[in-house]
């Protein structure tokens, strides 16, 4: 078996050619995008969002940072990263602490009902947000967090819940249990094998955790318009207002910068983390 | 003995008792409410099905309930039909595997509302293709189905199957990289032709993962908010409206509780409709 | 009846030779033994004789055609996987005439084709079944049958028998002996296993490192190996290796340790070199417990351990700052203990060039 066959060269060209095809339909949205938003109105106006700027700037950028209005606000999109950021932080660390702690407890301890358990998560996991949404509103305001930013986090963290639980559970199943009857003959505890054992094999799957919670927390939007309060609006939030503000002429340069800059983020954690993304959205969505 | 676990049990059971309050109470919150007389405000006297009656008399909902089947059939074929094709064609072996799976799943890093905004502009007739069209001479050439009552809810199907189907191929291409490389081998003695592998031998053995991205994508339909605020706004009017948007639009700017949570319920109902059986087979493949 | 000729096949994986000029003559009717530990080369040779990897050089003909350049569906071959490889998802009815209906096959042809393999493998029962209800001797004979229903002239078999367990392995191994003999198939089989070498094959090809060290009927590879390795390799419990030199007393003789072993029935093939270095192999079952007058070919050495093995009993030795053991009926072997007088069998044994490893 040699060089290819006339038939096998012209189904292997096909191929190639499908494969650029859709690689097209994916990279031009994003491609229009960013060089929409380095031109000018006029140049918008006149010319379709298909052809490159003929003189590309970052005045669309400055302004989507510092000065696009949402409404009669015109602090630009900085005010909502910083919001993002502030709501980021202690959402992700929390919430994948939780997992990992849950996981590791349904998984090498003895726990009555640990399957119940683990079909409640899965259950849970799907159940979308709007069936329970209300009450929450109601639980959140009474306890005096709702609208505020420890609202949105511990909101953030719930749901996060069946989903970490769930993946480092399966993780820590994976690994030999022989490891944590060793540490257990030697007169280890729940925290110490917590801490000494299973931590130091966890580094991988800390880090699809983390790239999980964090791609989804900052591209969430419901959640945020809902829990977070007015001073604390995430970025996406802001975003849609920004782009869906009709007084006057659209700025479609500037929107455009804002939607980059909210893309932003997670885009570069996307391209930075490579085998990692993938396996943190192929786990996330199998769930087990 | 029960001592042991003390620890484990401990650290379980807020996440237990938050699972139980947060999913599972404020569902039950939920499904109550919409057996009552709410409106603006909670009313907690039983009315049967009144809610649910009025719901399916109001045009607004029933045009999002047909929109989800509608955009959700569309949605699975499409982001299913391209993910399969996508995987098939990578783990026939091409060069530059890394960079095309790099451009196939970059949308997933990015939010619905980027994802929806993107789209929007790409397919806004003053902006996007149709101008674009027209600008390369062909006046007549018309695409504002982004506009129209009868076609926007076909323009997120566009989003939909962009923003997801590198998830699909992801799901798959592992799958297709676990089928014993024997098979294959046999398939070569045999004069089986390659595409003849992958209809009859290769994917029946991946069913159960297929069914997976059906569940998945299913699910991702009924939960859909962002999406279609960011693309459509649920326009024009209510004519790309979908139960997720409904329900958040009822809870909060409509203020109709009673509405809002029968519309949820419905929406839990069609998740579960859709996952139950696909839970039984799982847990019951697992069992065996 | 078709034959298998391969002429310098050589191919390497990267900076690994894995086959090196590989030559081998597989007559028609032949069942064909590659043997080998891992890493051989034998099951890269077989998948290149299947046409199933590529070749770096050398050409391989199937009956008298060249067919080098051949896909493997193309060259008339059939083969059983060490996985079985069946169709999960088809029952056993599909996986066997699936090859068939996709090649346009008439439908009566195929049915008589599955009866007949059903009939032969007694697999008539399990038709409908899919592979996962099937136990691996099964399997098995499914894929056996898989490969017989294409009706190819030649079969290769890629250590089918090696995920089965001891008893089923005996069961399957005369099975196979059965099969060939009846369908008077040419067959190459892959193996580690040196006892299903030796009791399957008409001829052995045992391999080391990409090349073929001894090709040969299973006899003549137990009793006249050609380099240290065969002669290690083949037989079970292993041959007894004696490092000692060559001398001349009047007639050639080995000097191991103290004593003088006379050499002239030994039939040499190279040139005999006073003084050289020379390895002295001798079963286990050809040492046995000296005469008490005996000259000749006999040792002194000490006993060592005793191991009981059911029907013999091998007792191992010290002599000199070397060791030897023998094979004893288990009432000679019994209470046997300190110096003994061992006599050796000269008839029986391989002398081999420790720095060449061949055969003297």
């Amino acid at each position: 078996m040699s060089a290819l066959t006339a038939p096998a060269r012209i189904g292997r060209f096909g191929l190639y050619a499908f494969l650029i095809a859709t690689a097209l339909f994916f990279a031009i949205p994003l491609l229009v995008v960013i060089s929409t938003s380095l031109k000018s109105l006029d140049e918008i106006r006149d010319f379709s969002i298909f052809v490159p700027p003929s003189s590309p700037h970052f005045s669309a950028w400055w302004k989507a940072w510092h000065a696009a209005c949402t409404g009669l606000d015109c602090g630009g999109v900085h005010v909502g990263f910083w919001n993002s950021v502030r709501i980021l932080i202690p959402s992700v660390t929390l919430s994948v602490l939780a997992g990992a702690l849950n996981g590791y407890a349904l998984s090498h301890w003895k726990v009555r009902g640990a399957d119940l358990i683990l079909l409640a998560l899965l259950l849970g996991a799907f159940i979308p947000y709007q069936v329970i949404l209300y009450p929450l509103v109601k639980i959140t305001s009474t306890i005096g967090i709702y609208s505020s930013l420890p609202g949105i986090i511990a909101v953030h963290i719930l749901f996060g819940l069946p989903v970490m639980t769930l993946l480092f559970r399966n993780f820590y199943a994976g690994l030999p249990d022989q490891l944590v009857k060793a540490a257990r003959v030697d007169g280890a505890g729940f925290w110490r094998i917590f801490a000494s054992v299973m931590l130091p094999l966890s580094v991988n799957i800390l880090i699809v955790a983390t790239i999980l919670q964090t791609t989804g927390i900052w591209n969430d939007y419901l959640l945020g318009l809902i829990f977070a309060g007015r001073e604390n609006q995430p970025m996406t939030v802001q975003l849609n207002a920004i782009a869906t503000t009709s007084t006057g002429e659209i700025e479609y340069n500037v929107n455009m910068a804002a939607a980059l800059l909210t893309a932003l983020p997670p885009l570069l954690l996307y391209f930075a983390s490579g085998r990692f993304f993938v396996r943190g959205i192929t786990a996330g969505a199998v769930k087990g | 003995m029960r001592i042991r676990n003390l620890a484990a049990k401990a650290v379980l059971s807020p996440t237990m008792l938050v699972m139980l309050v947060c999913f599972y109470g404020c569902a039950l919150w939920t499904a109550y409410l919409s057996v009552t007389r709410s409106a603006l405000l909670p009313n907690y006297q039983f009315a049967g099905l009144f809610q649910y009656v009025r719901l399916f008399a109001t045009p607004r909902w029933n045009v999002a309930w047909s929109n989800m089947f509608l955009f959700g059939t569309l949605d699975i074929l499409g982001t299913l039909g391209l993910g399969v094709l996508l995987a098939v064609l990578i783990d026939r072996q091409v060069r530059f595997e890394a960079a095309f799976r790099t451009i196939f799943l970059y949308p997933l890093s990015l939010s619905f509302i980027v994802t929806g905004l993107t789209w929007q502009w790409v397919l806004s007739p003053t902006i996007g293709v149709q101008n674009f069209v027209r600008g390369l001479g062909w006046s007549g050439f018309a695409f504002d189905w982004i506009t129209r009552p009868d076609r926007a809810i076909y323009t997120l199907v566009f989003a939909g199957v962009w923003h997801q189907s590198g998830l699909i191929m992801a799901i798959m291409l592992a799958g297709l990289r676990g089928i014993d490389r024997e098979i294959w081998r046999a398939t070569r003695i045999e004069a089986i032709p390659t595409w003849r592998v992958y209809v009859s031998i290769v994917l029946p053995m991946l069913r159960p993962l297929l069914v997976t991205c059906v569940v998945l994508i299913a699910i991702a339909v009924v939960k859909s908010y962002d999406l279609v605020v960011a693309m459509t706004g649920g326009g024009p009017g209510y004519a790309s409206d979908l139960p997720g948007k409904f329900v958040v639009d009822f809870a909060f700017e409509r203020a109709n509780i009673g509405q809002a949570s029968a519309a949820a319920v419905v929406m839990l109902g069609s998740v579960l409709t859709v996952l139950a059986p696909y839970l039984y087979l799982e847990l019951s493949r697992r069992d065996r | 009846m078709i034959g298998v000729v391969v002429r310098g096949l050589s191919k390497s994986f990267g900076p690994v030779q894995a086959l090196r000029g590989i030559d081998l003559v597989v007559e028609p009717g032949d069942f064909v033994v590659l043997l080998g530990p891992s890493g051989c080369g034998k099951s890269t040779l077989l998948n290149a004789i299947a046409g199933l990897d590529d070749i770096d050089a050398g050409s391989v003909q199937i009956g008298g055609v060249d067919v080098t350049q051949r896909e493997p569906s193309e060259r008339g071959i059939a083969m059983v996987f060490q996985s079985y490889a069946l169709y999960p998802t088809m029952t056993v009815r599909r996986n066997l005439s699936f090859g068939l209906r996709v090649r346009s096959v008439p439908k009566t042809e195929i049915e008589r084709r599955v009866a007949w393999v059903s009939e032969l493998l007694q697999i008539g029962g399990l038709l409908d079944r899919k592979p996962s209800q099937l136990s691996g001797g099964q399997r098995q004979r499914v894929a056996i049958g898989r490969a017989l229903v294409q009706q190819a002239k030649v079969f290769l078999l890629d250590e089918p028998l090696s995920n089965l367990d001891a008893k089923l392995r005996t069961e399957m191994r005369i099975e196979l002996k059965r099969l060939h003999q009846s369908l008077g198939a040419t067959i190459i089989y892959v193996t580690h296993d040196q006892i299903e070498a030796m009791t399957l094959a008409t001829r052995i090809a045992v391999m080391r490192d990409g090349r073929i060290e001894q090709y040969a009927a299973p006899d003549v590879l137990y009793e006249r190996p050609a380099t240290l390795f065969v002669a290690g390799f083949v037989g079970s419990p292993g041959m007894n290796f004696l490092s000692g030199s060559l001398g001349r007393a009047s007639t050639p003789v080995a000097r191991i340790e103290t004593d003088t072993i006379p050499l002239d029935s030994y039939p040499f093939r190279a040139a005999f070199a006073e003084g050289g270095e020379v390895v002295l192999g001798i079963r286990p079952e050809h040492v046995s417990l000296a005469d008490p007058g005996a000259r000749g070919s006999v040792i002194e050495a000490e006993t060592l351990f005793i191991e009981p093995m059911g029907a013999d009993t091998l007792v191992w030795f010290q002599y000199g700052s070397q060791r030897i053991s023998a094979r004893l009926s288990p009432q000679r072997a019994r209470g046997l203990s300190g110096k003994v007088r061992l006599a050796l069998d000269i008839d029986q044994i391989s002398l081999f060039d420790p720095t060449t490893e061949r055969r003297l």
